[in-house]
């Protein structure tokens, strides 16, 4: 019940900030109702999946300090799970996401033992190298389709099929994720008001610190990093069901890891708007980019000589992100 | 038996110019402690330059060096004058994105400029000719030059540290900038003189690298991977390090020769079944976890 109560309680934030974001939840409620074109519906779902995978990683990135660079392997074991379990067995995705979850964080364990003995670069650097063994394995191994990669054909389950997640239109599949949006977005209110929460914060400024205070700072580590890692294969899950089709060259790619990464690092990490709001401006910006520049006018890779321009400013000038200029503008109005 | 010498040799010639990739980067981190994470686009760009130039001239991309190293040189220091100085204030989170970035930028120019296809050399003197040594040993003449010239390459920049005020320059911002501020030693010059020695050796070995590899945009990362575990097991920031540890490396990409050996030495039927040269470069990922979770500190390093 405290849980709960933790959960819903926003009141530490700022009024304004309440207001602007109802009035945002309430545009994504309506959204679907004068929704133009289907590119803009893709988009927004995008932007939820997006989301939900920048605020996993803003629990370890951002509130815990440790830069991970291979969250797109929990994407891939969720994606994979998922699919594997529906092609071979017919297991619907209610069931086969929850066992996906339990894959991830036990394969979380495994290597987050090691892991968090690096710190800095070296953390970083081991994280994308899990990553690419995983995706190697995978582009090898024939039980999950190996290089040609898994299919969901919508012809085998007539949409709209609730359980196993396979419709038609992308409305069913706009109001799910939004579901899943408000949900985790509840999850990390409570997380960062969390006795856990806490002492991430504390590892980041000051590990040693954070030990003389008696913190496991190894566990807490491990925790947040399979909560992390729950997040983003649950979304994963969610991934396959939606685009249907998964190669291991796409879906485990590092370019996803460090999208992941960016994005919360973007609005503003270790802040609870930061993932939502780096999502909001980059992935827009990625489809209409990809749509006017990349498809359009035929100049391949443009899009992300953009992209790669946006992330270089943002970490030369603002590492700390969108929310990082809002923070600042209002210290100097208090002043 | 044959096969076994045949893949430690190649393995030997590979790790030579291996080690002449992971130079710049060890060299970088150890002035400044900043990981380049668009180290192995730095060496594509090499590639491309020497195919680029060697094409155009009509040359051996052999020939093609000194070109190579300007442009890297220049690219290093343009990079760190223009970027990287203001990326370095920041906490590492941004320090490893702006890297990122960077890399981003450099693959998807060269996409939009050269196309994703791969290139290849056709022409040139040592293309197609091989040395036959004997006892299974068959080395290719473009790959033989290219692990002499990058011992050669890696021994002027080992010497540039090490025998000359410029290199005691280096080292001293590496241990410790701000003395070295004290003692009249320009660090900020010295840092992009280390930036442009780091993007120079790299791209001296692309002009290498291309005359056996075919290049498109998309070959950096596993350079980079490459050249991180090169350094992680070197050790961060030292140099004879580099070079052992890219011996060692070079042995580490030969692995499926090593398994082809064992297959058929011991004959065992399920060895076969091992797609053992679509893992090819997994091991190199392997190796580096396993070598920053056992001695993060690497074989020779004196830096973590």
């Amino acid at each position: 019940m405290e849980t709960l109560k933790n959960a819903v309680d926003f009141s530490d934030f700022p009024r304004i900030d309440l207001v602007i974001a109802g009035a945002v939840a309430f545009l994504f409620l309506i959204f679907p109702l004068f929704s133009a074109s289907s590119f803009a519906m893709a988009t927004m779902i995008q932007f939820f999946m997006f989301s939900l995978y920048g605020m996993g990683w803003n629990t370890i990135g951002g509130y815990g300090g440790q830069v991970d660079l291979g969250k797109a392997q929990y994407v891939g074991i969720g994606a994979y799970t998922t699919a594997v379990m529906l092609l071979r067995w017919d297991i619907p995705f209610w069931v086969s996401m929850p066992v996906g979850m339990g894959i991830a964080v036990i394969w979380s364990f495994i290597i987050g033992y090691p892991l968090f003995r690096l710190k800095g670069h070296y953390f970083a650097i081991a994280t994308i190298a899990t990553s690419l063994v995983l995706k190697d394995l995978f582009t090898v191994w024939s039980f999950v389709g190996a290089a040609r990669g898994l299919e969901i054909s919508p012809i085998t389950y007539p949409p709209p099929d609730y359980m196993r997640l396979i419709f038609k239109e992308d409305i069913y599949y706009y109001y799910l994720i939004l579901g899943f949006f408000f949900l985790g977005l509840l999850y990390m209110n409570w997380f960062r008001k969390s006795r856990l929460g806490f002492q991430l914060r504390c590892i980041k400024d000051n590990e040693d610190m954070a030990r003389s205070l008696g913190i496991n700072v190894h566990w807490a580590k491990i925790k947040t990093y399979a909560i992390a890692t729950a997040f983003v294969s649950m979304v994963g899950s969610f991934h396959v069901c939606y685009i249907k089709v998964i190669e291991p060259v796409d879906i485990m790619s590092l370019d996803l890891s460090i999208l992941i990464a960016l994005m919360a690092m973007l609005g503003g990490a270790g802040s609870l708007w930061g993932p939502i709001i780096g999502a909001g401006v980059l992935i827009p910006l990625r489809s209409y980019l990809k749509e006017w520049l990349g498809a359009a006018a035929g100049l391949v890779g443009i899009d992300l000589i953009f992209y790669a321009l946006i992330i270089m400013i943002v970490s030369a000038f603002e590492p700390r992100g969108i929310w990082g200029i809002v923070e600042k503008v209002r210290r100097r109005k208090r002043r | 038996m044959d096969l076994l010498l045949g893949s430690i040799a190649a393995g030997i010639v590979l790790g030579m110019v291996i080690a002449l990739v992971a130079l710049g980067l060890t060299i970088i981190f150890g002035v400044m402690e900043i990981v380049n994470f668009a180290h192995g686009e730095f060496l594509m760009v090499g590639m491309y330059t020497g195919l680029l130039t060697a094409q155009a001239t009509g040359t051996d991309p052999i020939f093609t060096l000194p070109v190579a190293a300007i442009v890297g040189f220049l690219l290093g220091v343009i990079c760190y004058a223009g970027f990287i100085k203001f990326l370095i204030r920041g906490p590492m989170v941004a320090q490893l994105l702006g890297t990122f970035g960077l890399m981003l930028f450099l693959r998807n120019l060269a996409l939009l400029i050269f196309g994703s296809s791969d290139r290849t050399v056709h022409h040139g003197i040592l293309v197609g000719k091989s040395f036959d040594i004997g006892m299974g040993i068959i080395l290719p003449a473009t790959k033989a030059a290219a692990a002499g010239l990058s011992v050669i390459a890696f021994l002027a920049v080992w010497l540039l540290m090490n025998r000359t005020k410029i290199g005691k320059a280096l080292t001293a911002t590496a241990l410790n900038a701000q003395a070295a501020r004290y003692m009249g030693i320009p660090t900020e010059k010295m840092n992009a003189l280390a930036w442009g020695i780091g993007g120079g050796s790299v791209t001296v070995a692309g002009a290498l690298i291309v005359n056996f590899w075919a290049v498109n945009p998309f070959m950096g990362l596993l350079f980079t991977m490459i050249a991180f575990t090169v350094v992680a097991l070197g050790g961060f920031g030292s140099v004879p390090g580099a070079f052992f540890a890219g011996l060692v490396v070079g042995l580490i990409m030969e692995i499926p020769g090593f398994w082809d050996f064992f297959t058929y030495t011991f004959d065992w039927p399920w060895m076969a079944d091992v797609p053992m040269t679509s893992l090819k470069y997994m091991w190199i990922y392997v190796a580096y976890f396993v070598i920053t979770v056992i001695r993060p500190r690497g074989l020779f390093g004196w830096k973590h």
